[in-house]
């Protein structure tokens, strides 16, 4: 039954026809199939998938490889030259920046042509608008001409009305990298949360993204279909064919600084390469920004989060962290009413979204709580060793609640009470770097030495 | 579900308005608002421009040139304003469709490349706010004829009989030249000529009765040259118009609505690769 199906795509093919002069498009119109005055370009070749209804499903390669173009194929923005492609729902699209506004229209206007377009009456889109409003956040500007938007806004605005015409199919192509971080976690939030009703096409080339949001991946390469999978195996194949194809700079890129004598464990637990990354350009310098009251967040607000901040374990406020060395990640709560066994935990997160580590004060007190009475201020350390993180930014989500781990009632919950921005680093393929205890890597002193095989090159990232 | 399935039926051609008609009608008004966008007096522009240029015919035509329209008629110098403004009325709405017909999809790249947008709304976008334009010139037309005649024609009310083959003819050759515009960007300088000829060609400047027997041919090819004097029978002469004319003509408007329709929705699979 077709109707289990959100998207089917058969044998889609598209060719641009290439004129070397605007005159040659006149001559071919009068020449017909006669002559060719053009050069062929074929952007796609015969790319067949499906996308169950309900499904997540990412779509990788490299620049050129197709993958926006299949996209405008899929919402119906460009014909194909051959194939067909059906849909089943509303589809709701944000395939270049600020795609489908009017620069001369103000951000209110935009909103209801956008609404229009997508086939909702003027009564859907004024009970929407406010929440499109608080989602894009661009206060005044709403009633600006979207021509005076900085790219930012404008893909807010964007973002903020696709989220909410009530798509049955979503198409994303990376326009998310714009916007900071507050409103990336935003927006990952949204398609967490829309990943469970709704269909997703979600285009990028952060493969990390795409393995962590999309059930299933269709690898596009050269405008055929390369692969098509589960999307983990599927982004695992092309980061080796992306790997193979740069091998030699790869090789260069490889963290040199690391050095490849012995490293032998020490007593402290402490990566011995600290002293020497912390004295290389790989040192993870970590930009910490401020405690972010207003930002989004939710609960029965019986308490309050008055502050978070990173501090030297001395006690002095961090504005500036180096991954490896020991924080504290400090939270201020007050109780606005008696809490009998408050907890207090902390959740950094990347931005995608992911959830990379994270702690709170239930075991810490289990045995003796700490009851507040109402009004009473209340602080909990967490002091710990800053992993090595990749670069690029982080938020922190804060909660006080009350209870025990697995049944509590939330007092307050903000989302990006903190962030933070990673600049450089030496890790880059993983979520966090482990401080190491030591490294080995030695001639083997048989008789044949080792060689590394080309392909576990893979095998260090 | 497919927005660019070919009009099989000729009642697409309404379809394409009624269907999308709560866009089309907020473009329009959009349309119509932001030409006076930024002035002091906005909308009243749209109402002192038609009472400004019956000023400037009565006083050049009327005053000046003591231009009568018919010799040995009346010897009010408003009466050949008055049937010069009425044929500018209806011609005003054939050419600022057609005029802005060839350049519609390429100004409005992101309606054609970057959402699915129902593209065969927006000629009909121009065409509300061209009918705006000449609603507002009729309000400004009656009222001068009942001040200064006293009464208004009782064929009045006809005039929307007289307009309806014309909408039809307009809308059709405006998909047409939509269409065209995309591949052919010489068309909106071409079309720009082609109407002016077309203004001087239609007995809106002199009556038809004028014109020499052997160049009558001159201005009987322009369909124009039906529509303004069908007007004018029926907004300043009081007569009926020609229903059996009006009859044909609605009949054939159709027919060029339908075939409009149906070549742009057959040329805009394209439009999206060229522009």
């Amino acid at each position: 039954m077709s109707s289990e199906l959100a998207v089917r795509a058969e044998g889609i093919a598209k060719s641009f026809r290439l004129f070397s002069h605007p005159r040659d498009r006149l001559k071919q119109i009068f020449a017909g199939s006669r002559r060719k005055y053009y050069q062929e370009f074929w952007a796609l070749n015969d790319v067949s998938f499906e996308v169950a209804r309900g499904e997540t499903v990412g779509i990788i390669g490299r620049n050129g490889s197709g993958k926006s173009t299949l996209l405008q194929i899929v919402c119906g923005t460009l014909k194909p030259s051959a194939g067909r492609v059906e849909t089943h729902g509303r589809i709701a699209a944000m395939l270049e920046l600020g795609a489908g506004f009017s620069p001369e229209f103000s951000g209110r206007e935009n909103i209801f042509l956008n609404g229009y377009i997508v086939g909702l009456t003027q009564q859907q889109i004024e009970a929407r608008y406010d929440a499109i409003c608080a989602f894009a956040d661009i206060g005044e500007f709403i009633e600006q001409p979207i021509k005076t938007y900085s790219t930012g806004m404008a893909v807010r605005l964007a973002f903020a009305v696709m989220a909410h015409v009530d798509a049955d199919i979503l198409v994303i192509d990376e326009a998310l990298a714009v916007g900071d971080a507050r409103f990336v976690q935003k927006c990952m939030r949204f398609l967490r949360e829309f990943k469970e009703r709704g269909t997703l096409l979600f285009v990028s080339h952060d493969t990390t993204a795409v393995a962590n949001l999309c059930d299933r991946c269709v690898w596009l390469d050269g405008g055929r279909l390369k692969a098509s999978g589960p999307a983990k195996h599927v982004c695992d194949m092309y980061l080796e064919n992306l790997f193979e194809s740069v091998q030699g700079a790869s090789r260069v890129a490889a963290p040199a600084a690391e050095p490849v004598a012995a490293l032998t464990s020490a007593a402290p637990p402490r990566d011995q390469r600290l002293d020497i990354l912390q004295a290389s350009p790989h040192r993870n310098d970590v930009e910490i920004f401020e405690f972010h009251r207003e930002a989004a967040s939710f609960g029965k607000r019986g308490a309050r989060i008055l502050d978070v901040r990173f501090e030297h374990p001395h006690g002095e406020r961090l504005a500036w962290a180096v991954g490896g060395e020991t924080v504290v990640v400090a939270i201020d709560i007050e109780a606005l009413e008696p809490l009998a066994s408050p907890i207090v935990g902390f959740l950094v997160r990347d931005r995608l979204g992911q959830n990379v580590f994270g702690d709170n004060t239930y075991l810490t007190s289990q045995s003796s709580p700490l009851p507040l009475a109402q009004g009473d201020a209340a602080s909990a350390r967490f002091e710990f060793d800053l992993p090595l993180l990749p670069p690029g930014d982080y938020s922190i989500a804060v909660a006080v609640a009350d209870g025990r781990q697995d049944d509590h009632v939330q007092h307050e919950w903000i989302h990006d009470a903190l962030t933070f921005r990673v600049e450089t680093s030496s890790v880059r393929h993983s979520l966090v770097g482990l401080p190491m205890r030591g490294i080995r890597f030695d001639r083997a002193t048989g008789a044949s030495a080792v060689t590394r095989a080309p392909g576990l090159a893979d095998t260090t990232r | 579900m497919n927005a660019t399935s070919m009009p099989k039926q000729p009642l697409a051609v309404f379809a394409s308005f009624w269907s999308h008609r709560t866009l089309i009608l907020n473009l329009a008004r959009r349309d119509v608002v932001g030409r006076y966008s930024g002035s002091m007096l906005g909308l009243l522009w749209s109402f002192f421009n038609p009472l400004l240029m019956l000023g400037v015919y009565t006083f050049v035509f009327g005053l000046v040139f003591k231009t009568r329209w018919n010799p040995g008629g009346s010897d009010n110098m408003l009466e050949f304003a008055v049937v010069l403004f009425s044929g500018l009325l209806v011609f005003g709405i054939f050419s600022e469709n057609i005029n802005r017909a060839p350049g519609l999809m390429l100004q409005n790249p992101g309606f054609v490349k970057r959402v699915v947008f129902p593209l065969e709304g927006l000629p009909w976008v121009v065409m509300c706010s061209s009918l705006f334009h000449a609603a507002i010139s009729l309000v400004v037309l009656a009222a001068v004829m009942l001040v200064v005649m006293g009464s208004l024609p009782a064929t009045w009310p006809l005039i929307l009989v007289v307009l309806l083959p014309l909408l039809l003819f307009v809308i059709g050759f405006s998909w047409a030249l939509a269409a065209f515009g995309v591949y052919l960007r010489d068309l909106q300088q071409t079309i720009n000529i082609a109407t002016a000829v077309m203004m001087f060609m239609s007995p809106i400047f002199y009556p038809a009765t004028a014109v020499p027997k052997e160049y009558r041919w001159a201005i009987d090819w322009n369909p124009m040259t039906f529509f303004v004097e069908q007007a004018r029978q029926v907004l300043v002469w009081g007569h009926l118009p020609d229903f059996a004319g009006l009859a044909g003509m609605t009949v054939g408007g159709f027919v060029v609505a339908w075939l409009g329709l149906a070549f742009f929705q057959h040329a805009r699979d394209g439009f999206a690769d060229v522009i």
